[in-house]
């Protein structure tokens, strides 16, 4: 009897908490996608605050269109992250074995100067680069944020990488030498398939850190052809306007993308992060 | 054997996925180059800091227009202006600035120090005489006196006005005449007027944030005969008078004619609020028309032209050029970039362009064109340029000062407004700094004329 | 050939079959790191104690310790100062409670958990930017929605100028940085929680352990590990960011809600000062580089070089 009820309680304050959490994540994003179909009178509007569209527009996103390469900048925004994404998965795999596998000299100072790295103020980063790259004849290209954004992830993917690795029992790679494996075989054939799940994680981090930056995108993209989505939204607060309106649908259409990855791939990211969750 | 060749299959593909970037990378990279203006192809880069639709458009098919006529492409490069000072900062120090840049007067000082842009004078001596007076006598002459050399064609000329809610004063019983004179404190009144919280109607947009200090000093400027130094280069803007007038504006925050909020209101919030319906009033330039149209009717907007000095009855008002032509010190092709900025100047594509964006024509063949007359939408400004009261005001001084403006002007004056220091003491503190750099600056510039305020007639 | 393989095995089993062969799978990325991080840091130590003007390339010069005089002779250097810890105390401190209150709740399966899932972690997906605009729409004095509804339920009558009043601007933006980071910590815990293992629990019930007690003696410990280095990382990670203070309310007004970040951004960029940015530079990392040693000693995490 006293159990059930506190088990109830328990329920209760649940379902609260997570109602609580649900509210503080929609009601933002409702705000944000009822701005984005009104009309820029009704937005700018001291007299009267409307809480749903008096007058539903497409106008915002037709002008994002019409202003903007959108396309462009979403395709310019696919290409860098996804290459980036992908290279970071690649050298953390390698990074994060190599980490977890190995006794080496010089493996506590790998560490250290990973945890280091966490430290240096970005802009402090950009600048040089920005120099050296404009020396090289690479301001203005994607390459050039390809190599800022895969440093800038590197470091905490390798770590994360390398806890998935701890916690997958050494036994399965033994049993892969037994059969005869090199070590790169059985990690290709034996250890990836078992930690899609991390993978998928590591993934998913390299592509958020890389698809919202927007210093360095306006550092080193000078023309609209180059521009990535928060670069090119950034281009609409103008001088003498800031266009809420649109705003708001670019931060729409920004969010999509990843909010339908989110779909899919959330379950991944827990359950791989859980397996690499507790070290030692 | 088979080790061998997974190890390198993982290399290969790593290569590969490099090249990905690397790919996208190239391409864009070969473009860079191309517009860098080799000799074979040539191509200009061309730099607007305040992108929007309307402009970008105009742009590429004047561009278009050029590249028929003389062969050579232009491509349009644009940074948001509110970063624009620091793209163009990071582009010079690297030599990676475009053959043309749209320019804010406010930053020739440093441009000019670092030779980012270079002097123009020899390209304009011949056509000097197809330029209106007000390029000639005011622009020009302030660059010249300021840096010794002409360094920008304007785009067109901006005035400034005082944009008024017609409908809120028609409520209040106020009748307003834009051809007639008036002063500050007529100003002042009207925004008092104005004010009605519980309507949720503010008197003024305040301007709290960048460039506070702006039309703050052109008031003060009133009481300076329009100089911010006297000729030994002694700062004038911090005398009784000045202080005064220091706190009569700062008042219209202070007594709430002007939303809380304001403290941190720079051009884009005054124009939004004021078109948004919160404030009544708006001291900005013709440019601003543009958007009131698009967004306002016209029985809700009037513009008055700034209000005269009650010290000597001129009327101070800051003319330039807002988005001026420049060609950049990094350009391999500075006569071809001459020759873009020439035919983007000449009457017919000028007047085009004005009309379009709010300003006034820079060439004599179309200052009479009818919009700018005294019946047409720039009416005021029109005849504030014609008022034989005008003068324009100096700048803060022949140095580098983007820093100040993007801190220390504005944040003295919310430090006064939050009321942890008085307003001696801010006003103290901006002029000091000001007068600290001017010393500097005469100090390894001996022989530099001190500019004072310009007249047209 | 059976000999061989077994042979083989054991020198795997130690890791030192060759000595290169671990440096193979670890040099892409410290080669990368060294080069992309160590020319940058090196460069900034050195403008910090050089008159480095980006304005003005040409005239570079050393000037002994001028820029940390004028850093440390800052009259906002320490409102500063007080602004970054307190942003960074109450933002990192906020995050995670709440994103472990959010992992605490999602532990148990129930019904749709994975779409209620991929809904509140949606803001980690969040652009600052974005986040940024928002807030700053949001809590506008007279069109935003936070004051309307504030009015609405009666708490306040007359509308705050949030961004305009010194103190409340700096909320905002710890409130923005808040919401867009309880879902990494949520993400981290969440895994950790999964991970204990359920028999952990069943033992303690039947010792009649209660929810509290639990959470204290079993649940705390075992995530302990996760909690330190999520903290530790954050932390860094929100000390140095600086983007929202800028969209938000651009450090205003008057510096009220200026972080040393964000200061040294707009130094940096207005005065093209890059030696005194360098100096700030060196300055944030000093700060941080003590935290994280008095972190990991008082947190007693045995593994400190390993973050």
């Amino acid at each position: 009897m006293k159990r059930s009820t506190k088990r109830k309680l328990v329920n209760a304050v649940r379902f609260v908490v997570l109602t609580f959490f649900l509210l503080l994540v929609v009601l933002p994003i409702y705000w944000m996608v009822i701005t984005s179909f009104k009309i820029n009178q009704e937005i700018v509007n001291a007299q009267r605050l409307t809480y749903f569209p008096q007058v539903f527009t497409l106008e915002n996103y037709q002008s994002l269109f019409r202003m903007l390469d959108y396309g462009g900048f979403l395709r310019n925004s696919i290409t860098i992250t996804m290459a980036t994404a992908i290279c970071v998965v690649v050298l953390s795999i390698l990074g994060g074995y190599g980490l977890a596998r190995f006794k080496f000299k010089g493996k506590s100072a790998v560490l250290l100067f990973f945890l280091i790295t966490q430290m240096i103020p970005g802009i402090l980063v950009i600048i040089p680069l920005y120099v050296v790259f404009s020396k090289a004849g690479l301001v203005n290209t994607h390459f050039s944020l390809f190599v800022f954004y895969l440093i800038t992830n590197l470091p905490f993917c390798v770590i994360t990488m390398r806890s998935f690795f701890e916690r997958i029992p050494y036994v399965l790679e033994e049993a892969a030498y037994v059969d005869g494996c090199s070590r790169l075989e059985s990690l290709v054939k034996i250890i990836l398939p078992v930690m899609f799940p991390g993978i998928v994680a590591v993934f998913v981090f390299a592509f958020i850190g890389s698809w919202n930056e927007l210093i360095a995108g306006t550092i080193f993209l000078n023309t609209p052809d180059q521009w990535t989505i928060p670069v090119g939204l950034k281009s609409l607060i103008g001088k003498y306007s800031v266009q809420w309106g649109a705003l708001m649908a670019g931060g729409v259409l920004a969010l999509l993308p990843t909010a339908v990855m989110f779909i899919f791939v959330q379950k991944y990211v827990v359950e791989g992060l859980t397996s690499g969750a507790v070290k030692g | 054997m088979k080790r061998k060749g997974l190890a390198t299959m993982l290399a290969v593909m790593m290569v590969g996925l490099t090249a990905v970037g690397c790919g996208k990378g190239n391409a864009s990279q070969g473009q860079a180059n191309a517009t860098g203006g080799k000799e074979e192809v040539k191509t200009l880069r061309f730099l607007d800091v305040t992108p929007s639709e309307k402009r970008q458009t105009y742009y590429e098919g004047i561009f278009d227009k050029f590249e028929a006529e003389t062969g050579i492409a232009v491509t349009y490069e644009s940074v948001p202006w509110d970063d624009a000072a620091n793209k163009i900062t990071v582009l010079g120090s690297s030599n990676q600035l475009p053959d043309v840049m749209t320019t804010w007067s406010g930053w020739l000082g440093q441009y000019t120090q670092a030779g980012w842009v270079i002097p123009l004078d020899d390209y304009i001596a011949d056509s000097r005489d197809e330029y209106t007076e007000a390029v000639n006598k005011l622009l020009w002459k302030s660059e010249e006196d300021r840096y010794g050399h002409v360094y920008t064609i304007p785009d067109g000329l901006m005035v400034k006005g005082i944009f008024v809610r017609k409908d809120w004063c028609e409520e209040a019983g106020i009748t307003l005449d834009p051809t007639k004179d008036w002063t500050y404190d007529d100003y002042f009144d009207l925004v008092k007027k104005l004010t009605d919280a519980s309507k949720k109607h503010y008197g003024a947009a305040y301007r709290g944030a960048r460039g506070a200090l702006d039309p703050l000093l052109v008031y003060m400027q009133g009481y300076t005969g329009g100089n911010t130094y006297d000729q030994s280069g002694k700062i004038l803007i911090n005398s009784e008078d000045c202080l005064n007038a220091f706190v009569k504006w700062t008042d219209v925050y202070k007594n709430g004619y002007a939303p809380e909020d304001a403290i941190n209101w720079g051009f884009t919030e005054m124009v939004d609020n004021f078109t948004g319906g919160l404030v009544g009033t708006l001291i900005n330039d013709s440019e601003v028309a543009a958007t009131c149209q698009a967004n306002m009717s016209d029985d809700q907007w009037m513009v008055m032209p700034m209000p005269k000095s009650t010290a000597d009855g001129k009327l101070y008002n800051t003319i330039n050029a807002p988005y001026a032509y420049s060609i950049s010190g990094s350009s391999k092709n500075p006569d071809e970039a001459w020759k873009l900025i020439e035919f983007l100047s000449r009457p017919e594509n000028n007047i085009e362009y004005c009309k379009l964006t709010g300003e006034i024509p820079i060439k004599k063949d179309v200052e009479n064109d009818e919009t700018y007359g005294l019946s047409g939408p720039y009416a005021t400004f029109a005849r504030q340029l014609n008022d034989p009261d005008l003068a324009v005001p100096t700048t803060f001084g022949p140095f580098d000062y983007t820093d100040l403006h993007q801190g220390m002007f504005h944040e003295e004056i919310q430090n006064y407004l939050l009321g942890n220091v008085d307003a001696r003491t801010a006003l103290d503190n901006i002029t000091s700094e000001l007068q600290r750099r001017m010393d500097m600056y005469l100090q390894d510039n001996p022989d530099s004329v001190i500019e004072s305020a310009l007249k047209l007639k | 050939m059976v000999k061989e393989k077994r042979e083989k095995k054991k020198w795997i089993y130690r890791g030192v079959k060759t000595k290169m062969e671990p440096y193979f799978y670890i040099l892409p990325v410290m080669v990368l790191l060294v080069l992309m991080f160590g020319y940058p840091l090196i460069k900034s130590v050195i403008m910090a104690f050089q008159n480095y003007k980006l304005s003005n390339i040409n005239n570079v010069y050393f000037n002994d310790l001028a820029n940390f005089k004028k850093m440390f002779g800052d009259q906002n250097f320490l409102l500063l100062l007080k602004n970054s810890v307190v942003y960074v105390i109450v933002a990192v401190l906020g995050q995670f409670l709440l994103g472990m209150i959010l992992a605490l709740a999602l532990k148990q399966k129930f019904r749709g958990r994975g779409l209620y899932q991929s809904i509140v972690f949606l803001p980690w997906a969040f652009s600052t930017f974005v986040v940024g605009l928002l807030f700053r729409w949001s809590f506008n004095g007279e069109y935003g929605v936070v004051n309307d509804l504030l009015m609405k339920i009666g708490v306040i009558d007359k509308g705050i100028a949030w961004l305009g009043t010194p103190g409340l601007s700096l909320v905002v933006i710890i409130l923005a940085m808040i919401w867009m980071g309880i879902p990494f910590f949520g993400i981290m815990v969440l895994a950790a929680l999964q991970s204990i293992p359920e028999e952990v629990y069943e033992a303690a019930e039947m010792d009649g352990c209660g929810i509290i007690k639990k959470f204290f003696f079993l649940t705390l410990p075992y995530i302990k590990p996760t909690i330190i280095i999520t903290v530790l990382l954050r932390t860094i990670w929100i000390f140095n960011s600086f983007d929202l203070v800028v969209i938000v309310t651009g450090g205003g007004p008057a510096n009220y809600s200026q972080t040393l970040p964000s200061y040294m951004y707009t130094k940096a960029f207005s005065g093209y000062d890059f030696g005194l940015a360098g100096a700030f530079g060196l300055l944030l990392m000093v700060i941080l580089g003590i935290y994280a040693v008095v972190f990991l000693k008082i947190s007693n995490y045995d593994k400190a070089g390993d973050f």
